[in-house]
């Protein structure tokens, strides 16, 4: 066997893990049961929540990451190391341990003080907008910096002698030559929020028909021993999310430039 | 166009530098690799942090960033913007210095016309042959009207060929934009082509800045002869115009025909690897050509110098080591010399 012969095996083999474990739901596949879940209100509604939180979350994950990874990736400035490190805590530390981690603030004078005075956080949408924020600001900034430390520095010098200040610099240089970096991590960072569940339920719990995403409305399917209902969910969880990811990607690969 | 001074400076490897350009004038910063060449564009620039003091016209510029020190900067690398057309690359700067778009449409055309890459304005970068990038990188860098230019080995990536085409060119339009320019490069041949002065740097220090012929036949220190390569020096006894483009010169016993369009030669610069040696009569003619006897042999890393007397005359010759072992030479050995005519270097007599 060729050693590429060997490779795409391997590439193969993930591919059947993913698609024997996807084939098993329709074991339990019913279709009445498939339509009547899709079209209930409730299964709509944590759709219509989960795709506008992920969305949302992902939105302000990388609003935030541009300007974060771009310092870390340029400039050299006294923390540096210790953000840097920090970065990769979504990644140690389990959904669940975050969660928590968020709901132990707000039980202190501070976060209560916010949640009393600014937003209600606690069991409320804006709990998971933050769990999927919290939980996926660090994966974007990090995938980010890996996009911006690809594009010579050399590049901003130029623009800065041809007269654009360093944020023109960055505008017009750096972030579109940063583009395809950006929408691969932004693609990447959807995915995590969409499928969150650990911090979402540990913070704004699952309230049917108020803060139960698509994720929490699978583990409150299961954990009430409906197989059949949790198939449903996942199976659309699935063609959904995974349609949506390979809509993006074919759409991203014609618009990149020569 | 401003007259840049730069006093004391310090960084990497520059030592204490000072070297001050005039207002208008082309200066060549030659030297080995490591010297500290880019560094000193760099610390002009402003792009690098630095010791000392930068001025412009008096103005000192350490303070003012780079995009506001009115620098047009050619880049070894180029860094031409890959995402950006060849006609939008020349155009950022007098884009986002807010030039008006009918400007930027001429300016342009004009240098496009100008460096003949008209029928690449719609290219990326990523399609362009290394000397079609150069000629985009040199338009886009003199595209928004700056004071300064500096160029970091403008030919380096290019074959010997395209390179002198360019150096010719570069030369020219040097000329007619006159700024005050800075460049780099490696090669002292391209430096006299285009400079009006020479600075020759080594370890972080300017051990020389004169024009070309001040270099080659007063050498300052004994690192710039070595570098220019100990040229042979001769003062010319006498000089008799033969024909249009031919003089004859004496210089102690030596006699020589040389081509030259120029008033009464006053002194030659021959580089020792331009003489040639043989243990036997060469045949043909024997024009330029002359029998000494080798008095002094020093042999270095790699080549060999050999001294030649000719009565009152003695000129160093250099050999590969190679070549100097199976030609058998010895000091007080009998020997032929033929002088290599292409490149003399020639100072008229005041």
């Amino acid at each position: 066997m060729t050693f590429k012969r060997l490779a795409i095996s391997f590439s193969i083999l993930i591919f059947l893990l993913y698609a024997g474990l996807i084939l098993s739901l329709f074991y339990f596949y019913k279709g009445p049961l498939f339509l009547e879940t899709l079209c209930s209100a409730r299964t709509l509604f944590s759709l219509r929540l989960s795709l506008i939180a992920a969305t949302s979350a992902t939105a302000i994950s990388v609003f935030f990451a541009i300007p974060a990874a771009y310092a870390l990736s340029r400039y050299k400035f006294f923390g540096r190391e210790a953000i840097d490190t920090i970065l990769e805590l979504p990644m140690i530390v389990s959904p669940v341990a975050l969660g928590a981690l968020i709901l132990i603030f707000f039980n202190t004078p501070v976060g209560s003080f916010v949640q009393q005075n600014g937003i209600q956080v606690v069991f409320t949408v804006y709990g998971i907008l933050l769990a999927q924020f919290v939980t996926t600001v660090g994966i974007a900034t990090r995938l980010i910096k890996a996009a911006m430390d690809e594009i010579p520095a050399r590049y901003e010098d130029a623009a800065k002698t041809l007269g654009a200040s360093p944020a023109k610099a960055f505008l017009t240089v750096t972030l579109p030559l940063s583009r395809r970096g950006i929408i691969a991590a932004s693609i990447l960072t959807w995915a995590k929020a969409l499928g969150e569940f650990g911090a979402t339920i540990t913070v704004a719990g699952s309230m049917a028909m108020k803060t139960e995403t698509l994720p929490v409305a699978i583990f409150m399917r299961l954990a009430s021993a409906d197989i059949e209902g949790t198939a449903v969910l996942v199976l659309i969880l699935i063609g959904i999310g995974l349609g949506l990811l390979y809509g993006v990607r074919m759409f991203t690969q014609r618009q990149s430039y020569v | 166009m401003p007259r840049i001074e730069l006093k004391n400076i310090t960084k990497h490897i520059l030592n204490d530098l000072s070297l001050t350009i005039e207002d208008k004038e082309v200066v060549a910063l030659v030297g080995p690799n490591g010297a500290g060449k880019s560094t000193v564009l760099n610390v002009i620039a402003g792009l690098i942090g630095y010791k000392g003091e930068v001025s412009f016209d008096g103005k000192k510029m350490d303070r003012i960033p780079p995009h506001r020190r009115g620098i047009g900067y050619l880049f070894q690398d180029l860094a031409l913007f890959p995402h950006l057309t060849v006609a939008a690359n020349i155009a950022y700067g007098l884009k986002v210095q807010g030039y008006d778009s009918t400007v930027i449409a001429t300016r342009v055309e004009e240098l496009t016309k100008a460096l003949h890459i008209e029928r690449l304005k719609e290219r990326y970068p990523q399609n362009l042959s290394g000397g079609e990038k150069q000629r985009v990188a040199i338009a886009r860098a003199i595209a928004p009207f700056q004071k300064v230019l500096l160029l970091d080995e403008p030919t380096a990536s290019l074959d010997a060929q395209t390179a002198k085409y360019l150096r010719v060119e570069l030369g020219t339009l040097l000329r007619r934009l006159e700024i005050t320019v800075v460049f780099v490069i490696h090669d002292l041949l391209g430096a006299e082509e285009i400079a009006d002065r020479i600075a020759i740097i080594h370890q972080g220090r300017i051990e020389q800045a004169a024009s070309p012929e001040t270099i080659f036949f007063h050498p300052g220190t004994e690192v710039v002869s070595e570098f220019i390569g100990r040229p042979n020096i001769l003062n010319c006894d006498q000089c008799r115009v033969l024909a249009s483009g031919l003089v004859e010169i004496t210089s102690g016993d030596m006699r020589m025909v040389l081509p030259y369009e120029g008033d009464m030669i006053g002194k030659i610069a021959i580089s020792p690897h331009d003489i040639y040696v043989s243990t036997t009569k060469p045949p043909g003619p024997t024009l330029n050509r002359y029998q000494g006897v080798v008095t002094e042999i020093v042999r270095h890393r790699s080549v060999v110098r050999v001294r030649i007397s000719m009565g009152k005359t003695s000129l160093v010759a250099e050999l590969s080591k190679g070549i100097f072992d199976e030609m058998d030479i010895a000091e007080g050995r009998e020997i032929f010399v033929v002088v290599k005519l292409r490149r003399l270097r020639y100072v008229e007599s005041a």
